[in-house]
């Protein structure tokens, strides 16, 4: 997503002369030549996150729009207060981005993991969060997120399943995905629900799995708050199905899926997929990670078909 | 602000802001005293003397918003009806300074070390991207310089060379559970801040004219920072150089002695 981050990003910046790039000493190898093209308007603040968030609240104090780019729990963690009293509280257009979202660092270790940031984010006062679902899927965030007012964070991140499955169709104002319909609507159905990335997961178990032979609808969401009056289709296929099965690469407290289901009427079966933290806790690839947390197309095509039967 | 004041006409304000901030925090029975006395002379100098229309100022030492309300309301930037409601239910004038309330305070501060990051992005903002002549002044306490963001910031002001970024560090050498010295020493301090990158001037905290001199240093491509050694308690004997008086409200009888001490530096002031 990173590629499409800074491709999308680079038309903002050529659009709006008071959109500027901040990097927390992110991009070698990548942003060299965005750094040279935008001159003054491409800030390396260093290894310092607090202050990075802290001089973007300065910056857009005097009308400017900054976009904030560092690895995602450096980015939102580390500089948690700043985000909280000096952008939120203030309502002020910066662009928080995180690359690596869930288990995106994989090998890197838990320093890099990004479980909670939506969680954390989540809470603060007037923040909006954005999370695609593909690489296909930065540019319309971008775009939105470009003509909003007020704080944002944009979740990127490389699913360990990564599939190039494209959507049947894309709320613009949501940004909701559809991927897969189901193949008879009067017999039990099942709606499956990534949250981002997370749906990356559902679309290789579509391509591989045999999850395409189950009677499943399959979305991706990639907003928060979440706009359910608006997302139609989605909402059409839970109020059909009443059986929802969640997956996240982000840990369950705090999450979108426990978001998701306190939004739902209470009788849905509600199922959720997301990471979890062990005290034995091993280290490797993301596909390992998400292996130990099963959070793999395997599993969820078994909770699909227990969920079937048991309709 | 029209013309700048002279030494003995911001020395007058200072003197009004301390009675009516005094005024305030009787009958609010507020804390947080000592450390608004020992930065009343310096914001009575940057607003009666320094600040132009365009310039900014951020107060990181959220603790002192009340000395600030009250620099505010003597120099006509916060009116009567907003002053009366500090401290009140339902106001805009809280404790510390409160997000989106007021035109003249342009950010809320309260938690220690976020008022010279964002400073310091406003005056990168007015010189590399916006190139206009705009200043930026930001004060600071000494206790506030054990947060690691003050530094950061101090490092980040220091490499792009922030010459529109003036520092000032209310230094009273108190902070919240001891001296400064006792709980993390910062001396020597000067060096500190010039090894960071900055001009650095030390000077009497309640010296108008030391202060309105170190404010008026030409410009020299570095950004400035004031060490303002000052008095915790300034101008109320009994609440000089005590932690105490960082947490207690007054009572009848000590506010009645604190305005008698002002009236007597006002007739000194008036010889």
């Amino acid at each position: 997503m990173r590629v499409d981050f800074v491709k999308a990003v680079e038309t903002t910046l050529t659009r709006d002369a008071d959109a500027l790039f901040i990097t927390g000493d992110l991009g070698f190898n990548a942003l060299e030549a965005f750094a040279t093209k935008y001159g003054k308007r491409f800030i390396n603040a260093g290894v310092a996150e607090q202050n990075m968030i802290g001089l973007a609240a300065g910056l857009a104090l005097i009308g400017m729009r900054p976009w904030v780019y560092s690895i995602a729990p450096f980015v939102t963690l580390r500089c948690l207060e700043q985000i909280r009293n000096d952008v939120c509280l203030h309502r002020l257009s910066v662009r928080i981005v995180g690359n690596g979202g869930g288990y995106t660092y994989g090998i890197m270790g838990s320093s890099h993991h990004a479980l909670e940031d939506l969680a954390v984010l989540k809470a603060l006062p007037n923040m909006q969060l954005f999370f695609p679902c593909a690489n296909d899927h930065v540019a319309a965030a971008v775009a939105l997120i470009s003509e909003l007012t007020g704080p944002s964070y944009l979740r990127l991140a490389v699913s360990a399943f990564n599939t190039e499955r494209a959507p049947l169709s894309e709320n613009p104002i949501t940004l909701t995905r559809s991927y897969a319909t189901r193949a008879d609507r009067s017999k039990p159905g099942l709606t499956v629900i990534g949250a981002g990335h997370g749906v990356q997961v559902a679309l290789r178990a579509l391509a591989s799995h045999g999850l395409d032979r189950e009677n499943v609808d399959v979305f991706g969401i990639a907003r928060f708050p979440f706009r359910l009056t608006e997302d139609a289709e989605l909402m059409a296929s839970i109020f059909e199905t009443k059986n929802v099965i969640f997956v996240e690469e982000h840990y369950a407290a705090g999450g979108m899926g426990e978001s998701l289901k306190l939004a739902l009427p209470a009788l849905c079966v509600f199922s959720l997929m997301s990471a979890s933290y062990r005290p034995d806790q091993r280290y490797g690839s993301a596909a390992f990670h998400m292996k130990q947390d099963q959070l793999t197309p395997d599993a969820l095509v078994s909770l699909v078909q227990a969920r079937l039967r048991a309709a | 602000m029209s013309e700048p004041l002279n030494a003995l006409a911001v020395a007058r304000a200072a003197l009004a802001i301390r009675r009516q901030f005094l005024r305030m925090h009787f009958e609010a029975r507020s804390g947080h005293i000592g450390s608004g006395l020992s930065a009343i002379d310096i914001l009575a100098s940057l607003y009666g003397a320094w600040l132009r229309p365009g310039d900014q100022f951020i107060l990181s030492k959220g603790h002192s918003a009340s000395a600030l309300y009250a620099t505010l309301h003597h120099f006509g930037k916060l009116s009567d009806a907003e002053l009366s409601a500090y401290y009140q239910d339902d106001a805009f004038l809280p404790a510390h300074p409160a997000p989106l309330g007021l035109s003249a305070i342009p950010v809320a501060t309260g938690s220690l070390g976020h008022g010279l990051p964002i400073a310091a992005g406003m005056a990168h903002g007015y010189l590399h991207l916006r190139a206009t002549d705009s200043r930026v002044a930001c004060l600071l306490s000494d206790g506030e310089c054990n947060e690691g963001s003050t530094w950061e910031a101090a490092l980040f002001a220091g490499h792009h060379r922030l010459e529109n970024l003036t520092v000032l560090i209310d230094a009273n050498g108190i902070q919240a559970f001891g001296r400064t010295e006792d709980v993390l020493r910062l001396e020597p301090f000067a060096k500190k801040w010039d090894a960071f990158g900055f001009d650095v001037t030390e000077c009497d905290g309640h010296d108008f004219a030391a202060l309105a001199s170190a404010l008026s240093a030409p410009a020299s491509q570095r950004p400035r920072c004031i060490i303002a050694r000052t008095v915790k308690g300034k101008g109320v004997s009994f609440m000089e150089n005590t932690i105490d008086w960082h947490y207690w409200p007054m009572s009848e009888a000590q506010y009645r002695r604190a305005i008698s001490e002002l009236d007597q530096c006002e007739r000194e002031l008036s010889a």
